[in-house]
């Protein structure tokens, strides 16, 4: 079964279709990826480095930007980013 | 002569004149199934618009007006319903009312198994609460009584004094259009029962934990609906004690018999 | 393509998907004595609602939706419950406007109790429901589709199985000539440049735009933190982090098809074609607006599940996720959590949808509709401030 979803080529997470683990290796088409924290079903996971204040990419759209730099197989969630169009921080 | 009331005793709620089982939806999305539950074990609940996508100083004014409702004198106890994703969390809402009387108890829908499942966890736990509180009987010592003033009444400073004068604790609001703000509001203020004046354009109406006394007026429609009232005001002061006396002590006023059950919650601000 | 449609046809030409016997209360404190009527006849449905003939900033809006509500193509007849307000005349030429030419109106001080009125309201309610089982459907086109787009108690998956399955469905519809109205403005913030590109022509798209920025005004203007509300705790606890992203899954459920207009709430969709209608989030609300807007059959993709249906419109359930479907399968009518299982693809669940839409509208009912639940919910502005 696959373990994530993603959406568009463009992006730069996906979605966990299952709960992950730290050290769990995800293995997909053609992506090798170290779950770097415990990630439940649902949430994201990082498919590239991200920058500080870099976009975050889903269906091949922004969504909101990272407020430190997210590793890959980090979980992206409200604890790293946030939304560009209300949101305190100036990109 | 002052009027004595057997009541019954709500624990930290105090002494009601009614013994009602509240079947409370957090949410509007809960409503019809909190009616199934309170059909089936015969307690009340409440039809309302609210829950979903409040923002700002509605979060709390709802917040506060449900607990108020949970914490009227006339209540037994309170089983909560909630959908389980609304702004007003149930847990956090049963968690409050816990903390302040034991008789508390929620269900959340996304979590019972759905409608059937909710309905059948609902009803068990609604004589769950029933069995565990029997309300035993308590002397009312101060009836407090709400005026709903929708209309001008020559008689309500006499009106005022006379019930004083029986022992009764008064709180006098005045309602702009239509009564339902009102009775929130009076209720908020633990009334055990409502003397309400609805303006002449405005029908008699109630509200689900406390009887009120409608008083028509001469107006063509109160004459017209004068069977949906319970006094007329021309012999409001000569028949209100007698009225109150039986009321309190248990006699069905007309908007109980036909359970009328929208509540208005107070809003401030638009929904999301 | 012909279509394998049977709908009813209504004078003025629009098409009903249901035939339903609708008690509307014209005044609060008529509610109750709605639903008796309702739940004591043979079938008619009744909604209760909190307006007690108010004459606040709110009256237009009000007066507005009952009118559209009250004349939606779905219903066959419309009884009246009023007290003798002026504007309870308004209401009912307004919906007479809109197309409703079956209707009974009874006056409470004519009739002197509720309980007389509950009596004479269910004999008249029976009767129409009889004249309306004998009503038949007839050869219906694509046409006749008007297909509310809805979601409630999102989940990450929202924006992933159910609601691009269901915009697979809208498209295939809106080609066929149906309508499809997608809505909630508070869901597109931060979407809507995305669905303006898509306008089929720029002053829709500036309108689209337009809309959201005067919902932001007035979200703004009370200083309120619009994060309070979306996502809502449940949308954070299932994963979805920001509003755009929330947003762009939202706005999935209308597929890709050109959006040929935008509705004010309540609004009808003048010709066939892709419509968003401002409305709120609060899902029933847009149920409202929906119905008023003579929407005939909603979709409705939830990741928590609700059971909230509508008097006058079916309301199809589908899930996100298999686990909910399987936990509370009597909310559910269609599960698209098979996409996210691997099991089956967007386009195959999007058939799936297209179908179960089909079905319904000629007469397969939801669990909603099977469950008797009827939500309805006047859609305020209270105090908020529009600059």
């Amino acid at each position: 079964m696959r373990k994530v979803l993603i959406l568009d080529p463009r992006d730069n997470i996906a979605v966990c279709l299952a709960d992950l683990a730290e050290g769990d290796v995800i293995k997909q088409d053609d992506i090798t990826i170290t779950v770097k924290n415990k990630i439940p079903r649902g949430h994201k996971i990082a498919t590239s480095e991200i920058a500080k204040n870099d976009g975050i990419i889903k269906y091949g759209e922004r969504m909101g930007h990272a407020v430190a730099p997210i590793a890959i197989g980090e979980h992206v969630h409200v604890h790293n980013i946030l939304g560009d169009r209300l949101s305190a921080e100036q990109v | 002569m002052t009027i004595s009331i057997k009541g019954f005793d709500h624990g930290n709620r105090g002494a009601g004149i009614r013994n009602h089982q509240l079947i409370l939806p957090t949410v509007v999305c809960s409503t019809h199934v909190s009616r199934r539950i309170a059909t089936e074990v015969g307690a009340v609940t409440f039809a309302h618009q609210h829950g979903c996508g409040i923002i700002g100083d509605d979060v709390a004014g709802i917040d506060n007006f449900f607990v108020s409702l949970a914490d009227h004198p006339n209540v037994s106890s309170v089983l909560a319903v909630g959908l389980g994703c609304e702004t007003i969390q149930s847990q956090e809402l049963a968690a409050k009312l816990l903390s302040r009387n034991k008789s508390t108890q929620y269900r959340i829908i996304q979590e019972s198994g759905g409608v059937e499942g909710t309905v059948a966890a609902g009803v068990k736990a609604a004589h769950e609460l029933s069995q565990a509180f029997p309300s035993a009987p308590a002397a009312v010592a101060k009836l407090r009584v709400g005026l709903d003033l929708g209309r001008e009444v020559d008689s309500a400073a006499s009106l005022e004094q006379l019930l004083k004068d029986e022992g009764c604790e008064v709180v006098v609001a005045h309602s702009e259009a239509s009564s339902a703000e009102t009775f929130s509001k009076l209720s908020q203020e633990n009334v055990h029962v409502i003397i309400s004046f609805p303006s002449e354009s405005q029908p008699a109406s109630g509200f689900p934990l406390i009887p009120v006394i409608n008083v028509a007026s001469n107006g063509v429609l109160h004459q017209a609906i004068r069977g949906d009232f319970d006094i007329d005001e021309s012999t409001l002061l000569s028949g209100i004690v007698t009225l109150l006396t039986e009321v309190a002590a248990g006699s069905e006023t007309v908007a109980e018999k036909s359970k009328s059950g929208e509540i208005r919650a107070p809003r401030v601000v638009r929904s999301a | 393509m012909s279509s394998p449609l049977k709908a009813y046809k209504r004078a003025n030409g629009a098409w009903g998907l249901r035939n339903q016997v609708l008690i509307l209360p014209m005044h609060s404190a008529l509610s109750s004595t709605a639903r008796a009527i309702a739940d004591n006849s043979d079938g008619a449905v009744a909604i209760s609602h909190d307006w007690s003939g108010e004459k606040d900033s709110d009256l237009a809006r009000i007066l507005f939706t009952l009118s559209g509500y009250a004349s939606n193509p779905n219903i066959f007849a419309t009884v009246f419950l009023s007290i003798g307000n002026p504007e309870e005349e308004q209401i009912i030429k307004g919906a007479q406007a809109l197309g409703l030419t079956r209707f009974t109106n009874l006056l409470l001080p004519e009739i002197g109790s509720m309980e007389k009125l509950q009596q004479q309201a269910l004999t008249i309610a029976n009767g129409y429901v009889k004249e309306a089982s004998a009503e038949a459907r007839v050869d219906a086109p694509w046409s006749a589709i008007v297909l509310g787009l809805e979601c409630g108690g999102s989940d990450a998956l929202s924006g992933i199985t159910a609601n691009p399955a269901l915009g697979v469905a809208s498209d295939r519809l809106v080609e066929l000539g149906a309508s499809s109205v997608l809505g909630e403005t508070t869901e597109i913030l931060g979407a809507e440049h995305l669905l303006a590109a898509r306008a089929i022509d720029p002053a829709v798209g500036k309108k689209i735009v337009e809309m959201v920025a005067r919902y932001e005004d007035s979200i703004n203007y009370e200083g309120i933190d619009i994060r309070g509300a979306q996502p809502s705790r449940g949308n954070i606890e299932g994963g979805l982090s920001t509003l755009e992203e929330k947003s762009l899954g939202a706005a999935k459920k209308a597929g890709n098809a050109p959006f040929t207009g935008t509705l004010e709430f309540g609004e009808i969709p003048k010709v066939a074609g892709l419509y968003f209608m401002d409305t709120p989030g609060h899902d029933i609300e847009q149920l409202a607006g929906f119905g008023a807007g003579h929407i005939n059959v909603v979709v409705f993709t939830s990741g928590r599940g609700t059971p909230t249906g509508s008097a006058i419109m079916p309301t199809i359930k589908v899930s996100t996720n298999t686990p909910m479907y399987e936990s509370i399968p009597d909310l559910i009518d269609l599960d698209a959590g098979t996409i996210a299982d691997g099991i089956e693809t967007l386009a195959q669940v999007g058939d799936r949808i297209f179908n179960e839409i089909v079905q319904v509208a000629n007469g397969q009912l939801t669990k909603a509709e099977r469950g008797g639940h009827h939500e309805f919910a006047l859609s305020r502005m209270y105090k908020t401030v529009v600059k």
